[in-house]
């Protein structure tokens, strides 16, 4: 194991004195790659230097000449130019979110009536205040805003269903800033009250369920919702129309999600199937570029939401999840922005990892290989020195296969599978040259000296 | 072949082999690259440290160089991204952990503590000597770093420039991943301390030398805390409707940052209220400090060394006094009931004109304003509440009583079990039912001396809290 890696051979009249003396060291990719483009980036300077020669030679003040040779060394630049840009990974980014639907009014004119006020308005007290019932609303939303609505129903240890009804609505759909974020601060104090010692419990007159949210998405625009790729929603659109995006209520949605699977224990909000079809969603939403900002957020999410299902449920439920999601969302960079999603710090959240790289690996092979071994064989046989082999899709799937098996005790269980693993890494790092110049040859080459150096130390 | 060696080279190897993703010497490459580059570093990172069960933690160069990602990259997924890699690490790698709760009394107060070794940490405090030579290599923070990073901030809040969007927003992580670290290293320290009555641990904690550092203004620190704090919650209630934000921004974003602006939009208002949290937790961090230091000195564990310094609280109060518009923002955000109901309580004492001489004399029962019926039975007589109101005025008085009420009725919600430094007496020997109606006594007491202002929204609200639940009651 500790013999030079094959590659480290080749070339060697490359290499540069100085990267010899610290080969010994550590493999060096960094003097492999910083070889790789002292090659490319010399090929300017023999053109030009050949320029110079011939120009001395046949000083005939040919301005002519002198041009065209211009040009060609300036070709050659702008080729060399390309060459390197060429290397670069394609964004990830989805469209998830279209245009927005109307947001639901958000009067509610039996709040006036409702029991809170109706009880004050007789009250001797009210001749300090002057409460009138008009002002009902506006008054309500001062008392949620402050928190004195939440000291009222802790107080009282009930939610009444106007209240409940309103406060819901304003979270996920009010554009005042200052009310939803109040609201959805209320509704998750009532789902998860902060105080553990002595968990009250609210008696709820109305709970949202899953459908409530599951609209809530509908409204925002969300379009991942039917397991169709159709490929126009794939190109990533300037937000020219004002209405693309989700609206900002998006953020109460992500956190309220959140606190209902970690209250699962007092209050059963989610079923399983619920809970499966959220994940889909929230993985989803990782891929809007848009939501970048909130991906703190999502990842507490994602957290929560696989903490709620019960150990044997799990393992099902990620199968379902894989296989929904490999539906919805294309196998290009997009796959490898869902799969990193997933945080893979817990047993858990590295099972639905390696599930779901797994399965985008199926999807890759159009759903006709279903067996491990049968993968692995075809990522070893695919020939790298074709010119027309797809090194972009290759490279996705090392990265998937690396995800699936990593996050898998396969690599312990099943030595065959390891072997294979291996040839397939020492395929890639050798049957692509460090002087080859293919775009994303040298993000498949290093990526899997860098993967076979990890199961080399292991 | 031996292990150790092996192992040794392996660390280096990961070290090596990960930094060179970052490595842009020897040929010259474009933005676009750089980023890949950076990302693909911070995903090794990940996948090397936090994937695997038994992962190493990154060594310190690699930890400087996500740290430096965070400091100075414009894109928001390096920022982002950068950022939460580093608190991932922290969880997973703490610097300062407290062992196992099984362990018997008898271990020695040092060892109460594992400190890891050298870890690297993004705040430089040495003695302020020796930091001149520290501070060219290292990208880390000192004091004076620190504090103009508030400073930055303030100006920045101030400005309401679209232009400065990713600066802020980067600048707000920063400084949220520097709290966090303070925290993460304070409260073990902190917990240890009361525990153990070790002074040394806690003045070794990173708060206590930033703190400490001669190179800052312990009180302009503060007071730029605050200032950030309420500007940041006064923002966000202006914005009345935030997709006018969204509209207002000039389509001029690079190519780079595609749809960059809406992401800026969306997360803008959450990062603005965490930075609020944050800085909230930093200034009641410093208030612990104080009191455990006070703790100390009454057991004679400091030393002269430790200089003096006023009390953050102190401060707070001053500033809430000479600049009463920051009552209300301030006390909005200073969520923690106790800490609130203690400053108010303050507050009122301070301000209060000493009652106690004028009732003895009317021959009612002295009044004790050290608790908080004490201080609401001060709003019961017209005379001295008309004193409170010429010395602070009807708009803070009211503002004052409705927040300690709010905060009262989380604290007596709450079991007062674990709040063991002097926090409860001020509640003592009060019912809910009892403080409801003092409220609604003081508020009709003070609309009754100030006839010609109509009692604040505020305060219309705190009645009506108080008035629903003395009704549910009887």
């Amino acid at each position: 194991m500790d013999e030079p890696l094959d590659f480290e051979f080749e070339e060697s009249s490359l290499v540069s004195p100085n990267v010899t003396k610290k080969k010994k060291k550590v493999i060096g990719l960094d003097d492999l790659l910083s070889d790789f483009y002292q090659v490319k980036s010399n090929i300017p300077k023999k053109e030009s230097k050949r320029a110079k020669i011939q120009k001395s030679d046949e000083s005939d003040d040919d301005d002519t000449r002198e041009a065209e040779l211009y040009d060609y060394v300036n070709k050659c630049q702008q080729q060399m130019n390309e060459i390197s840009t060429d290397d670069q990974m394609p964004l990830w980014g989805l469209q998830v979110f279209g245009d927005q639907k109307a947001m639901p009014a958000l009067s509610f004119p039996e709040l006036r009536s409702c029991v809170l006020l109706q009880s004050f308005m007789g009250h001797e007290v009210n001749s300090l205040l002057e409460l009138k019932t008009e002002e009902g609303e506006a008054f309500l939303e001062g008392l949620l805003v402050n928190g004195w609505l939440l000291k009222l129903v802790t107080d009282h240890g009930r939610v009444g269903k106007c209240i409940g009804a309103w406060t819901f609505d304003l979270m996920l759909y009010s554009p005042k800033e200052e009310l939803r974020a109040a609201a959805c601060e209320f509704w998750c104090s009532i789902i998860l009250p902060k105080n553990q010692v002595d968990t009250i419990m609210f008696e709820m007159e109305w709970l949202p369920n899953h459908s409530e949210l599951k609209r809530a998405l509908e409204i925002y625009g969300f379009l991942l919702d039917s397991p169709n790729k159709s490929s126009s929603n794939m190109e990533i659109v300037d937000g020219d129309s004002d209405s693309a995006g989700p609206p900002q209520n998006i953020k109460s949605w992500i956190k309220y999600v959140s606190v209902c699977c970690q209250a699962r224990t007092t209050r059963s909000v989610f079923s399983t199937s619920d809970v499966e079809d959220l994940i889909t969603s929230v993985i989803c939403l990782f891929l809007d570029r848009q939501l970048l900002g909130l991906s703190s957020a999502l990842k507490d999410c994602l957290h929560s939401l696989t903490s709620f299902f019960s150990d044997d449920a799990f393992h099902s439920s990620c199968q379902k999840i894989a296989k929904s999601l490999s539906c919805r969302v294309p196998t290009d960079v997009n796959c490898l922005r869902s799969v990193e999603s997933v945080a893979g710090l817990g047993a858990r959240s590295k099972h639905l990892r390696s599930v779901l790289a797994f399965q985008f690996l199926v999807a890759c092979f159009d759903d006709k290989l279903h067996d491990e071994e049968q993968i692995l064989r075809s990522l070893i046989s695919t020939n790298l020195k074709d010119k027309n082999c797809d090194l972009l899709k290759m490279y996705i799937h090392l990265v998937l296969a690396e995800n699936w098996l990593f996050c898998n005790s396969l690599l312990k269980d099943k030595p065959i599978i390891s072997e294979m693993w291996g040839a397939c890494l020492r395929n890639c790092s050798c049957q692509i040259t460090s002087t080859d110049l293919r775009s994303y040859a040298s993000k498949v080459r290093s990526k899997a000296s860098y993967l076979l150096q990890g199961i080399t130390t292991r | 072949m031996e292990k150790r060696k092996r192992r040794g080279r392996n660390n280096g190897g990961i070290e090596v082999n990960t930094m060179a993703i970052l490595d842009t010497s020897g040929f010259n490459r474009d933005s676009h690259h750089r980023h890949d580059d950076s990302l693909a570093f911070l995903e090794a990172v990940r996948s090397a440290s936090l994937l695997p069960d038994n992962g190493t933690p990154p060594t310190n160069t690699m930890r400087e160089a996500i740290f430096q990602i965070l400091k100075e990259e414009t894109s928001l997924e390096l920022i982002v991204g950068s950022y939460q890699l580093l608190n991932e690490l922290d969880k997973r790698f703490p610097r300062v952990c407290l062992p196992k709760m099984e362990k018997p009394e008898s271990c020695l107060p040092l060892t109460i503590l594992n400190e890891v070794e050298e870890a690297w940490c993004p705040f430089s405090l040495g003695l302020d000597r020796d930091e001149e030579t520290h501070k060219v290599s290292s990208g880390s923070i000192d004091p004076l770093g620190f504090h103009s990073l508030i400073q930055e901030l303030v100006e920045m809040i101030n400005q309401k420039s679209k232009a400065l969007e990713t600066k802020i927003l980067r600048k707000m992580l920063l400084l949220h991943y520097l709290v966090s670290v303070l925290d993460a290293d304070f409260v073990p320290r902190n917990n240890a301390f009361k525990e153990k009555m070790s002074w040394t641990l806690l003045r070794d904690s990173l708060l206590n030398m930033l703190l400490g550092s001669r190179k800052i203004i312990y009180k302009g620190l503060v007071k730029d805390c605050m200032s950030v704090l309420c500007d940041v919650i006064s923002d966000l209630s202006d914005q009345s409707e935030s997709t006018s934000d969204m509209d207002s921004m000039a389509p001029s974003s690079r190519e780079i940052s595609y749809n960059c602006t809406a992401a800026f939009a969306l997360a803008l208002p959450e990062l603005k209220r965490s930075t609020c949290i944050y800085l909230e937790k930093l200034l009641r961090m410093m208030m612990e400090l104080d009191t455990s230091r006070n703790m100390a000195d009454v057991h004679g564990l400091t030393t002269r060394a430790d200089g003096v310094r006023t009390r953050a609280a102190e401060i707070i109060l001053d500033e809430l006094a000479y600049n009463s518009d920051m009552i209300s923002p301030f006390f909005q955000v200073f969520d923690d009931p106790w800490w609130k109901l203690k400053m108010i309580m303050q507050y009122f004492q301070k301000y209060i004109p000493k009652a106690s001489v004028r009732t003895r004399r009317s021959k009612s029962p002295p009044v004790n304003d050290s608790t908080f019926e004490g201080v609401l039975k001060c709003f019961s007589n017209s005379s001295s509440t008309k004193n409170i109101i010429k010395k602070i005025g009807t708009e803070i008085a009211q503002l004052l009583l409705g927040h300690a009420f709010l905060a009262y009725l989380s604290v007596s919600a709450e079991s007062s079990a674990e709040h063991v430094d002097g926090f409860e007496e001020i509640v003592k020997g009060s019912c809910l039912t009892e403080i409801c109606k003092h409220i609604i006594a003081a508020f009709t007491s003070i609309r009754k001396e100030d006839k010609n202002t109509e009692i604040l929204l505020f305060g219309k609200e705190a009645v009506f809290t108080a008035a629903s639940i003395l009704s549910t009651k009887s």
